[in-house]
């Protein structure tokens, strides 16, 4: 089809559904005036069943722990799938793209303030990650915030450093058992007859950093698999721009 | 006549999936497509959002205040937030199949790209 | 209450922590070891389903997670509905994976090791799609099923034809994938509640536009999956680049179950919705079906590569089973089903011997494979039986699915079903009949081709490998045996019926949420119709048979007999739509999309 006629079509029917979308959200209630029962619910019952002051993690984590199940492998299924696609062929021809030349000297004070913000970085991440039952947080966060100290090495250092860091074997290890020791938790209370993902550690005190029973150990597992992910999507990426191909180790 | 203020913020969803959906429509880079893809998954997170927003409500973290207080929806919020980290990831997906389009045959542009027609 | 049984998770656990084993010691295992460790995973799923389907005809129970019981009306955790229906597709899921698994034993390429993890999370997320009653929980094995779908058919990289395909499918996928979350959102600001039954309670019979259009977003989200015209554009391009196994998945059970949850749609959350514009809606979703009946039929027919014309086909029998669940009865819902299961295993059989042929003959374009097939005589017997079930002929179970399809038309007054049900299984028949009567026999002079069918398709196992292994026909025999052999046991049959009646009402699901247990009607069955089936199943043979010959042996009949041929060439302007061009694709999705939403907001509101 041809461009002008795509576009023009579009603007017709797509104008129409824009219009439609408008209509219809005239009924839903005004912005501001959140009335349904479910959050409400969890907003009071939340501290006192779970002992976990952060009722969107105690919503992620515990009574809605299997759909977070399910999120995590989507991210496991898309990373095998980025490792899939861009994984080297046997007799496949290196070309090569833009050679990396690790040679510049950068001066001491990129490398020293570098430093201090893996540092810092580092420090953030675990405590986000170990927070995440009492303040917003949790493993999902904690997973981005570590995945981007090695990205740091790579902006400051050079790029043998992250590859180092990131092309060793563990860290896939650590990826599939961040996802596989989620579905381990979860599988554990069927042993004792309870339900898959019943939270039955137990609950420690409101406030303290161990509480809140399993939400704060799924909450680890999930940083430990985002980390992973991420480092390995990084790396798949780089090997790919670099080499043209991944090299199998 | 209700007030636009309390519709805009889905007037602003809506506008945001048409871009999105345009984008595509008359994309000529395929890494443009995805990124289109980006702007509509931020349509429906805006949607979600505004749809647990309660004027007045706390943030649904109970560490410094009562459990009783009114607060904004927790479980919106729980369901998007793991939705943003995955959804980056499938668009690192998306993106390395652009990428060995590329590696195949040499361009990007989806109208150059025709093998499969019919 | 009936005390829901332990197993239920499991189905979705085990193949979940099975494939991140996989992953994890993906480089120290060797190709054979992975694949066994596959096999043996997905057996022992496909064992516990039955073990759950076992449990389930005992009586219906539901499942919380995380032991979450609802308090009053408010549900809050997430539910697995235990009844014969859902389970039986999970049952349906494990077999197609399990078969598929086996196939592609020692196929060329296991992407180092990554393809067995990723099959397996594909059937988790068929598993659990089947099995939820949470909305939220829905969209997310959704999603999961989709991811592991892109995922897989980044298997073949060094296809002649560029990723192209896959990139087609993601994209618009991911669409639909965010329409659905879009609908969701609707219905939580309307409800406050992401359980279907929920939902559906506190809806009630209100039909404003928010509701509609809610619907409709929903509706059309699952429509592109389902792969219903106008949103069919990436499925055979998505088949075109799968490898043989991942195809069977596609057509025999994903694209279906975008159809079984607009089931779940139709009968739990928007059910009192359209209780006073029934006529309206059927009209709307019975015209959709049609139209998709006629085109994936009418495009079947012109495609000259295997897997495109398959994966037509399959859009074709997905607009029936469209047919049928507009329809609305228990009845309908239940041969619907019927429908579903024997479609998938024929289809499987169908996809699994193409899968031979390019394993055999290194092609898969009909001119390619033109006259090389001539002594491939159990591949041959594959193939014509898997287009005699295509054609809903007597021994197989794809009759008895039309036969309580018709019935149920007959009962609301359409018996024009009935002929559009003959229609599609005649034409895809008749395309699969003609690529069989071209190879096989070598009969007539050299196909017409195409493009498509001209770039063809690497093959996957190696070239010294010439014989065919035992493990690559038996999925193909069983594909093909198991739909003679359903259609002869009528136990399970009574068994769907009764829990599609429990399906179908909203009442029943409200009572098995909130209560755990529901009382099964008996329904009964549509025997008196199997007459008139086996008669309109013979004529469909007959027709395709006619119809490839006049293809086949074009040259030898006068110009104006020439049906097939004609066919064969393919309607221009339906064949340019299929360009190919994403940005195209998602223009029809966008039309297809303001049209459903401007016919729900405008003839079914108050």
């Amino acid at each position: 089809m041809r461009e002008a006629v795509r576009t023009r079509l579009f603007f017709i029917f797509g104008g129409i559904f824009f219009l439609l979308f408008c209509y219809a959200a005239v009924d839903l209630p005004p912005w501001g005036s959140y009335r349904g029962p479910y959050g409400d619910v969890i907003a009071r019952v939340g501290v006192y069943e779970r002992h976990a002051t952060d009722a969107v993690n105690a919503v992620n984590y515990d009574y809605r722990a299997f759909d977070t199940l399910g999120e995590e492998f989507i991210l496991f299924a898309a990373v095998l799938g980025v490792m899939m696609l861009l994984r080297r062929e046997e007799g496949a021809s290196t070309h090569d793209v833009g050679r990396v030349v690790d040679k510049l000297h950068l001066s001491t004070t990129v490398r020293a303030i570098a430093m201090l913000a893996i540092l810092v970085t580092v420090v953030f991440g675990f405590y986000i990650g170990l927070h995440g039952q009492l303040t917003p947080g949790g493993g999902f966060q904690a997973g981005v915030i570590l995945a981007s100290v090695p990205f740091l090495l790579y902006v400051c250092e050079n790029t043998e450093s992250f590859r180092r860091i990131t092309s060793h074997s563990a860290v896939e290890v650590m990826e599939a058992l961040g996802a596989g020791s989620y579905a381990l938790i979860g599988l554990s209370p069927l042993i004792i007859g309870a339900p898959f993902l019943t939270n039955f550690l137990p609950l420690g005190k409101t406030g303290d950093v161990f509480s809140s029973g399993t939400i704060a150990l799924i909450s680890a597992c999930i940083g430990l698999e985002v980390t992973a992910a991420f480092l390995l999507v990084g790396y798949t990426y780089l090997e790919e721009i670099i080499t043209g191909e991944i090299p199998e180790e | 006549m209700p007030n636009v203020l309390h519709l805009l913020p889905y007037f602003v969803a809506a506008w945001l999936f048409f871009c999105g959906l345009y984008g595509i429509v008359s994309s000529k880079h395929l890494v443009h497509s995805v990124m289109c893809l980006a702007i509509l998954q931020s349509s429906t997170y805006i949607l979600l959002l505004s749809i647990g927003y309660r004027v007045g409500g706390a943030a649904p973290v109970f560490a410094d205040i009562a459990p009783g207080k009114r607060t904004v929806d927790p479980v919106v919020q729980a369901l998007m937030l793991t939705d943003v980290v995955v959804e980056a990831v499938v668009v690192a997906l998306l993106l390395a199949m652009v990428v060995k389009a590329h590696e195949r045959s040499g361009t990007v542009s989806p109208d150059e790209l025709r093998t499969l027609r019919g | 209450m009936t005390a829901p049984s332990p197993l239920t998770p499991l189905p979705v656990a085990v193949p979940l922590a099975g494939a991140a084993l996989l992953a994890c010691l993906r480089k120290w295992l060797n190709r054979t070891v992975a694949d066994t460790l596959g096999i043996a995973l997905a057996a022992a799923t496909l064992l516990i389903s039955c073990f759950l389907l076992a449990s389930a005809m005992h009586g219906n129970s539901i499942y919380w997670f995380g032991n979450w019981f609802p308090r009053y009306s408010i549900v809050l955790g997430i539910g697995f509905a235990v009844e014969p229906i859902g389970v039986g597709l999970a049952v349906l899921a494990s077999t197609l994976t399990l078969l598929s698994l086996v196939y592609s034993w020692r196929l060329t390429d296991s992407g180092s090791n990554h393809f067995q993890p990723l099959m397996l999370i594909f059937l988790a997320a068929m598993g659990g799609f089947s099995l939820t009653v949470d909305v939220f929980n829905l969209f997310v094995f959704f999603e999961l099923m989709s991811t592991a779908a892109f995922a897989l058919c980044g298997l073949k990289t060094r296809e002649p034809a560029p990723l192209q395909g896959s990139f087609n499918f993601a994209v618009t996928n991911t669409i639909a994938a965010f329409l659905i979350l879009t609908s969701i959102g609707f219905l939580y600001a309307m409800t406050g509640a992401l359980n279907m039954a929920q939902i559906g309670l506190a809806l009630g019979s209100r039909h404003d536009p928010c509701v509609l259009f809610a619907f409709t977003l929903m509706i059309c989200g699952f429509f592109i999956k389902a792969a219903m015209v106008p949103f069919h554009f990436w499925l055979p391009d998505a088949h075109a680049v799968a490898p043989t196994p991942v195809c069977v998945l596609f057509s025999g059970l994903m694209v279906q179950l975008g159809l079984f949850a607009v089931a779940r749609l139709r009968f739990i959350i928007f059910a009192q919705t359209f209780a006073t514009h029934e006529e309206a809606l059927q009209l709307i979703l019975l015209s959709m079906g049609v139209v998709t009946v006629l085109i994936g039929g009418v495009m079947c027919y012109a495609e000259h590569h295997l897997k495109r014309m398959l994966a037509f086909s399959t859009i074709c029998h997905a607009g029936i089973m469209l047919l049928a669940i507009a329809l609305g009865s228990p009845v309908a819902l239940a041969a619907m089903m019927v429908y579903l299961v024997a479609h998938a295993f024929i289809k499987g059989g169908l996809f699994f011997t193409s899968g031979l042929l390019l394993h055999r003959l290194r092609a898969i374009g009909e001119r390619a494979l033109f006259a090389k097939g001539k002594g491939l005589s159990w591949t041959a017997a594959l193939w014509f039986l898997g287009a005699a079930g295509l054609a809903a002929a007597p021994p197989f179970l794809l009759m008895t699915g039309e036969a309580g399809i018709s019935s149920a038309a007959e009962e609301m007054g359409r018996p024009w079903i009935s002929w559009a049900c003959l229609f599609g299984g005649a034409i895809t028949a008749a395309a699969v009949l003609r690529i069989g009567m071209h190879t096989f026999f070598g009969w007539g002079v050299e196909p017409i081709t195409d493009e498509a069918a001209e770039v063809g398709e690497l093959p996957e196992t190696a070239r010294e490998d010439r014989r065919t292994f035992w493990y690559r026909f038996a999925p193909a025999t069983a594909c093909v045996l198991i739909p003679i052999l359903l259609a002869g046991l009528q136990v399970w049959q009574g068994v769907l019926r009764d829990a599609s009646s429990v399906f179908t009402s909203q009442a029943g699901m409200l009572h098995l949420v909130y209560t755990g247990s529901t009382v099964a009607k008996h329904l009964p069955g549509w025997s008196e119709a199997l007459r008139g089936s086996t008669v309109r199943g013979i004529i469909a043979f007959l027709l395709a048979v006619l119809l490839a010959c006049t293809s086949v042996f074009r040259l030898n009949l006068k110009r104006s007999l020439r049906l097939g041929a004609f066919l064969e060439s393919g309607i221009r302007p339906l064949r340019v739509l299929q360009s190919g061009h994403p940005g195209d694709y998602v223009l029809w999705l966008t039309i297809g999309l303001a049209s459903l939403s401007a016919a729900s907001v405008l003839l079914l509101r108050r």
